[in-house]
C-alpha cells in the first residue's frame, strides 16, 4: 500500500513549501539518490517511452 | 520524433563548439525529474560558431523548426553571421542554441555560472544550481516557476547535507 508522503521532520521551509504546494517530493528524494548521469539516463528512458506512446497513439488514431 | 540528448551533446562537443547546457536537462541534472523534449544550450554566436553547430548536425537534416516552411539550415548560410538564436529540428531531436539567457546574460556570463561535469560520454558545462534558479525565475512561465520551487527545495536539501558532513 502506498501511503501519503510524509514531510520529514528535518525538512526546511523550501522543501515543506513545495510539498504543501502539492509536489510529490518522494520523486525528488528518489532522484537525489542517483548521480547526475543516472538522472539523465533515467530521463532519456522516460522520454523514449513517452515518444513511443505518442507515436503509437498517432498511428492508432490514423487507422 | 526521437530526442537523443546524449548523441546531440557528443556531436556538439566533437564539433569544437564551446557551450553550456541550460534549460530542462539542467533541471533534471540537478535532481528534479521533469520531462523535457529538447536540448537547450547557450553558446557564442558569429559565423564560425554557427558553422560548428551546422557541422555537428549536418547529416541529420537540420531545419529551422520555428520558421513557417521549416527552412533547411544549410539554405540559411548567408545569414549565419547575423543569427543570435537557432531553433533546430534534427533527425535525432530538437536543439535550441541561444546566445544569451534571461536572468543571466550573455554566453560569457552564463559560462561563469556553469560547472564542468565529466560523464561517461564526455565532459560538459552545465548551469550551476543558483544560476538555473535565476534563469527559470526570469523565464517566468508556470512550468518554470514550478521548477524554481523544486530547485529551491533541492538547494536547501543539499545545504543541509553539507552541514552534516
Amino acid at each position: 500500500m502506498n501511503g501519503e508522503y510524509v514531510i520529514p521532520p528535518n525538512a526546511g521551509p523550501a522543501w515543506r513549501a513545495a510539498a504543501e504546494y502539492g509536489f510529490d517530493m518522494s520523486l525528488i528524494e528518489e532522484s537525489l539518490k542517483l548521480t547526475p548521469e543516472q538522472r539523465l539516463a533515467e530521463h532519456q528512458q522516460v522520454i523514449d517511452f513517452m515518444i513511443e506512446l505518442q507515436e503509437s497513439g498517432q498511428a492508432h488514431a490514423a487507422k | 520524433m526521437p530526442q537523443n540528448d546524449q548523441a546531440l551533446l557528443m556531436r556538439l562537443k566533437d564539433s569544437g563548439l564551446e557551450f553550456v547546457v541550460i534549460g530542462g536537462l539542467c533541471v533534471v541534472y540537478h535532481g528534479v525529474p521533469v520531462a523535457t523534449f529538447d536540448l537547450d544550450i547557450c553558446c557564442p554566436f558569429g559565423e564560425e560558431n554557427v558553422r560548428k553547430i551546422e557541422s555537428a548536425v549536418k547529416d541529420l537534416n537540420p531545419v529551422h523548426r520555428l520558421t513557417a516552411n521549416k527552412l533547411p539550415l544549410e539554405e540559411t548560410r548567408s545569414s549565419f553571421k547575423d543569427l543570435k538564436n537557432i531553433y533546430l529540428q534534427t533527425d535525432i531531436g530538437k536543439l535550441d542554441c541561444l546566445s544569451e539567457v534571461s536572468g543571466l546574460g550573455s554566453y560569457e556570463q552564463v559560462l561563469q555560472q556553469s560547472i564542468l561535469h565529466t560523464m561517461s560520454f564526455g565532459a560538459f558545462r552545465i548551469l550551476n544550481l543558483d544560476a538555473l534558479i535565476a534563469a527559470k525565475a526570469a523565464a517566468g512561465r508556470p512550468k518554470d516557476l514550478d521548477a524554481v520551487r523544486l530547485l529551491q527545495a533541492v538547494k536547501e536539501r543539499k545545504a543541509q547535507q553539507k552541514e552534516l558532513f
